[in-house]
């Protein structure tokens, strides 16, 4: 790894902690919150905002950006201290609006919040939309990137996979699915819930080029993995990329790590300061 | 167009090229139905405006969303019932929650697809779609309303569903600009109204003549739009008659009926006779003969009515 990966990799595992922390006190602050998934996710969602994304958030409908689509959308909360960070809109602002009559800020996202593309909510819905802005842009001759973020629970919905099925006849390089691989749903792991293994064989077999990132909480194997991506170019015919990235639900705070019980939860003070001591921890 | 009858799926391949031609942001989704939509020429002619995406509705309707929010127009077309039941979360959620511009248009709606069995048939479109809020739900009643329906469709910003059947359609409305949200009276009267939608208003001007015979003198409305309904029409004749039938190729329960009776309840309670097919899993076979079995046909109606007005 080069000098400047290195900077950029301790850059962002900073961010990424940083983010981790306003997770947690957003939810301390506003409710409920999926905080664990929030917090496998934080990492990949830390670097793209940071770095790989083309983005502006003082110009949030800039016609050049990447588009990211949360197909996920329960994570919303991790999102909202991204961008709220990056200034597409005031932190005070979400956790005032949230979950409050009249505001647009809530467990899921909303498509009038600046810096997301699409309400999202209900799972299995973003590939089929993804696929839609990746065919509008070739149409455009546009060269920006379409990236989803799903769950690993999530692709028990069988819309995922008529979407898989799609994006690859279309062989859409502009389209890259990222999937969080953090092996738990409400009902338990994934694995006793549906198992959905073997993910990367059943992906290849959809026509996909499939990524693998082994420690997607690992701030170096993330962009290691985002920046051997090949240039987006959406006249270009070739398999579209999904990424599996193999996260720990609730990570970074050691009493929700892989625990299924911290897929929706709510702190009160005593649990946000044992959030702060071990993600303080976690990143020294 | 006068006493001929005129194939649906021409007039809406016909009219979707006239559309296509002035508007380039019109895209089409298939999910393996561009061509039984009568979008065969357009496929010749836009290759690159045309998306196939194989027999995945929900995936077709989610696409549709994905285009519409980088500013194109989608139209989608499909059989009814897969149109609407079978994706019905995409359109309330990537569609509608996100207050997209997909245009869906669901074929072989009502009956039309009878002889196929339950599984075919599109009974439930507007009980189902008027749950969500702010889609426009359209169904023409002759060959000229559908091309100015579908024009109208497309002018319009905002979700909108289109009711079409496979049976060929007549021609007896005066053409004329379709606005949405608002129903004419077909036929005049002076004993009481049937307020009808979509390919079988024709037929409900033929009972009311049935009933003329009868001694009773039945206004005909239309209704080509089921949502936003049109109000004030409803509500003059329910004042005016005191009574007032529906009949339309859907479940007697949750569609126009039902709408026309909520809004007498509203704002001026009247008996509503609602006419359509009974809540049961129906029986496949040839369509005629199942109309009658679920008296839908014109004598059932007119018994109906006969035995409603003497109430």
């Amino acid at each position: 790894m080069s000098s400047t990966d290195i900077e950029l990799v301790s850059r962002l595992k900073k961010k990424a902690a940083q983010i981790r922390l306003d997770i947690c006190d957003m939810a301390f602050q506003v409710g409920a919150c999926h905080l664990g998934g929030e917090l496998s996710l934080t990492d990949v969602a830390v670097a793209l905002f940071y770095h790989f994304l083309k983005h502006d958030p003082k110009n949030p409908n800039w016609e050049g950006r990447d588009r990211l689509i949360l197909s996920k959308g329960h994570c919303a909360g991790c999102f909202y201290n991204i961008f709220a960070d990056r200034g597409y809109f005031e932190r005070a602002q979400a956790i005032r609006e949230y979950d409050k009559v009249g505001g647009h800020f809530g467990m899921h996202p909303n498509k009038h919040i600046p810096g997301f593309e699409a309400s999202t909510g209900s799972l299995g819905h973003g590939i089929p939309i993804a696929l839609g802005f990746a065919l509008s842009a070739r149409y455009k001759k546009q060269s920006h990137r379409i990236f989803v973020i799903t769950g690993d629970g999530e692709l028990d919905e069988g819309s995922n996979w008529e979407g898989f099925m799609a994006v690859s006849k279309f062989q859409l390089g502009n389209l890259v699915v990222i999937i969080d691989k953090n092996r738990l749903q409400i009902n338990g792991f994934t694995k006793d819930v549906m198992p959905i293994e073997p993910l990367e064989e059943k992906l290849a077999a959809f026509g996909w080029d499939v990524r693998i990132i082994s420690d997607g909480n690992n701030m170096a194997q993330v962009v290691e993995c985002l920046s051997s991506l090949p240039k987006s170019d959406s006249k270009i015919l070739r398999k579209p990329i999904a990424i599996i990235s193999n996260t720990i639900k609730g990570k970074g705070v050691c009493f929700m790590e892989n625990q299924v019980s911290w897929h929706l939860g709510t702190l009160n003070a005593e649990q946000l300061q044992q959030c702060i001591n071990s993600i303080e921890t976690t990143e020294k | 167009m006068a006493n001929k009858y005129y194939d649906p799926r021409k007039i809406l391949g016909a009219s979707l090229m006239k559309e296509a031609e002035r508007n380039d942001t019109i895209v089409v989704i298939s999910a393996d139905t561009g061509k039984k939509s009568g979008f065969s020429d357009f496929m010749s002619r836009y290759p690159n405006r045309y998306y196939e995406v194989g027999i995945a509705e929900q995936s077709a309707v989610g696409v549709a969303t994905g285009l519409a929010l980088t500013g194109k127009t989608p139209v989608f077309c499909c059989a009814a019932t897969f149109a609407t039941a079978r994706p019905f979360e995409m359109i309330k959620d990537d569609v509608c929650y996100n207050r997209q511009n997909v245009k869906i248009i669901g074929r072989n709606s009502g009956m039309s697809y009878a002889y196929l069995g339950h599984t075919h048939v599109a009974l439930d479109e507007f009980a189902l779609l008027r749950m969500i809020a702010e889609i426009v739900i359209l169904a023409p009643q002759d060959a000229g309303e559908i091309e100015s329906a579908f024009s109208a469709m497309l002018k319009h910003k905002g979700p909108v569903y289109m009711s079409l059947n496979d049976r060929p359609y007549p021609s007896f409305i005066n053409e004329k600009e379709f606005v949405i949200g608002k129903g004419e009276v077909l036929r005049e009267g002076s004993d009481v109204a049937i307020i009808t939608t979509g390919i079988v208003a024709e037929r409900a001007t033929m009972i009311a003549h049935k009933l003329q015979g009868k001694g009773i003198s039945a206004m005909v409305i239309g209704m080509p739009t089921i949502k936003p309904i049109d109000r004030d029409l409803i509500v003059r004749f329910a004042k005016l008659f005191g009574k007032l039938v529906t009949y339309e190729e859907q479940f007697s329960s949750g569609g126009l009926g039902t709408i026309v009776s909520e809004v007498c309840t509203d704002e001026y309670p009247v008996p509503v006779l609602r006419l359509g097919l009974p809540d049961v899993f129906l029986t496949s076979g040839p369509l005629m003969d199942l109309t009658a079995y679920y008296g839908f046909d014109e004598l059932s109606a007119v018994k109906e009515i006969e035995e409603f007005m003497s109430e």
